[in-house]
């Protein structure tokens, strides 16, 4: 395991818990799928293995956090980084509206300045070529997948080695999710990252991982090769909304309530 | 009185309040915070320069960089204790604390250098310039040159050096910047020593106009015309803002006040103010956020 996280508790405000207990593990070069209703508490494991839950008040009671063996758990986001190479992609598209796209990478590649980021910068571009064209324009003005693509172009003036992908599809067009995710997988083959994706729309991500988790209210409630995940009977019905139970009317589904428990 | 006259001497003056107004936009740009202690700071960078070049008698080219990092380094420290705790907590907070440092930094100062005036005679050399029946006084030419020079490395610093887009990119938005590994504390820490030595060169200059007491402070308050009616979060802003500021200065010390109003020129920025507020809430050039729609 590259990145192992073990019996994780986190809580928000000293009052809100919001992890309890989640272990789960990457393999190095994986693509990880995690997926989960709102609430799950995704975006809190993302920002609790990246070292920036305290930021936002959240604090970890109980658990680790490892990576290659090395626990990361209070190390500062920058630390983490810069040493251990690991790099937080937060949701909802985190570009910096007022600075032009070239400046957005600059800003990205600032921890690690050498004279290699010009190449860097040309491969971004030559990943996401649409960011060439939009290179002196205001973040602000891309649209919303210029903007995703953006902000996976910075996360590569990192140098990653673990990228976390915090719901990159949110808001995005199929077609533009599906091209997002495409170079993700190139990524992930032709570069080597290991890609932790924190993901809605299960069908598209589990489509290009290997390996999948599935998270529940703070908890992990089932996990297995992506493949089977697609086929598994309760992902299907309530991430995938195929299940092969019985029809539901739309009168039916307004009062649907889920009876489903995991635990 | 020469028209012309009247409006380059507020121009001289004006940018002195626009480089105090950038001290402030700055800080407010960058953690969110209005730096009510800018007074203050301004006394104490001024303080801080009056030790190495009269006390210490430095000479000129040497103290005023010594007294500038010095005032950057004070400003650093002062952030360091009171602003840094509450990164990522509301910026009210920020606001409030400035407040109470303003008044601990006053007291301070009065206790340090007590409450007579220290007489301030740079003897920069002499550049009185004398155009026709136009006189600007030496002085107002060196402060208004220095304080220039000064915004205009502030500007390059933020928009032509990495650290500058790093700074642009931390003003945005904090948890951005340390998502991609920039250390937001450190950037904020560098933000307010440039604030500090942006306030503390105005303080200097402001301070060879006459004296320098623990009063000079009040100069302070005249950076909040500045910033509101250029824009809180604009850089441009500031330098309009001051100008602004210092051309009303100037017509209504020349033009309102020889009619019986003795004083009205220190308040007439704060008509002016509310006069663009209520037209312009977000002040002449604050930033016209991105909307997607």
């Amino acid at each position: 395991m590259l990145l192992s996280v073990e019996n994780l508790r986190v809580v928000y405000h000293d009052v809100i818990s919001v992890l309890h207990g989640v272990s789960l593990g990457v393999n190095e070069g994986e693509l990880l799928v995690i997926i989960g209703a709102n609430g799950a508490g995704k975006t809190t494991l993302l920002r609790t293995i990246c070292g920036m839950v305290d930021f936002f008040d959240g604090r970890v009671v109980e658990g680790d956090i490892k990576l290659g063996g090395r626990s990361i758990r209070s190390l500062h986001t920058t630390e983490i980084l810069k040493k251990h190479r690991l790099t937080y992609v937060m949701e909802d598209r985190p570009v910096f509206w007022y600075l032009t796209v070239e400046e957005n990478l600059l800003a990205a590649a600032h921890a690690r300045w050498d004279n290699q980021v010009p190449q860097d910068m040309e491969e971004v571009y030559s990943y996401f070529p649409v960011l060439r064209r939009l290179k002196d324009k205001r973040a602000g003005f891309a649209s919303g997948g210029e903007q995703q693509m953006l902000a996976i172009g910075m996360s590569l003036m990192t140098r990653p080695r673990v990228l976390l992908l915090d719901e990159p599809s949110l808001g995005l067009a199929p077609l533009v999710t599906e091209e997002l995710f495409q170079i993700v997988g190139r990524l992930n083959r032709e570069k080597g990252v290991t890609v932790m994706l924190v993901e809605q729309n299960a069908n598209a991500a589990l489509g290009i991982g290997h390996r999948g988790y599935v998270m529940e209210t703070g908890r992990v409630v089932l996990e297995g090769r992506a493949t089977e995940l697609l086929e598994n009977q309760d992902v299907r019905e309530f991430y995938l909304g195929s299940g092969e139970k019985e029809r539901k009317s739309y009168r039916d589904a307004r009062r649907y309530k889920r009876r489903k428990r995991w635990l | 009185m020469d028209l012309l006259q009247v409006v380059l001497s507020g121009v001289l003056v004006g940018m002195v309040y626009a480089l105090l107004g950038l001290g402030v936009v700055l800080v407010f740009r960058a953690s969110e915070a209005f730096n009510f202690a800018i007074g203050e700071f301004l006394v104490v960078g001024a303080f801080l320069f009056f030790i190495l070049f009269f006390d210490l008698h430095l000479p000129l080219l040497i103290a005023l960089p010594a007294g500038l990092l010095a005032a950057g380094a004070f400003a650093a420290v002062v952030e360091k204790l009171t602003i840094e705790p509450l990164l990522g907590r509301n910026p009210i907070s920020m606001t409030i604390i400035t407040l109470g440092l303003a008044s601990l930094l006053r007291a301070s100062v009065q206790l340090v250098f007590g409450a007579h005036s220290y007489p301030f005679v740079m003897d920069l050399p002499d550049i009185t310039l004398e155009l026709g029946d136009m006189l600007f006084l030496s002085e107002q030419l060196w402060a208004s040159l220095l304080s220039a020079a000064a915004f205009a490395m502030v500007i390059l610093f933020l928009f032509k050096t990495r650290w500058g887009v790093a700074i642009r990119a931390t003003s945005e938005s904090q948890a951005k910047a340390m998502a991609y590994g920039i250390n937001a504390r450190l950037i904020l820490l560098v933000v307010w020593a440039l604030s500090g030595m942006c306030i503390a060169v105005a303080g200097i200059m402001i301070s060879n106009f006459g004296s320098l007491t623990y009063l000079t402070a009040m100069v302070g308050f005249r950076a909040i015309p500045v910033v509101l009616v250029g824009g809180m979060d604009s850089i441009g802003g500031a330098l309009v803002g001051g100008l602004i500021v210092g051309l009303c200065e100037a017509f209504v010390g020349a033009y309102i006040e020889p009619m019986g109003l003795i004083g009205f020129k220190n308040i007439a920025p704060y008509i002016l103010l509310l006069m663009v507020l209520l037209v312009r809430p977000y002040g002449l050039f604050g930033t016209v956020r991105i909307e997607r729609v």
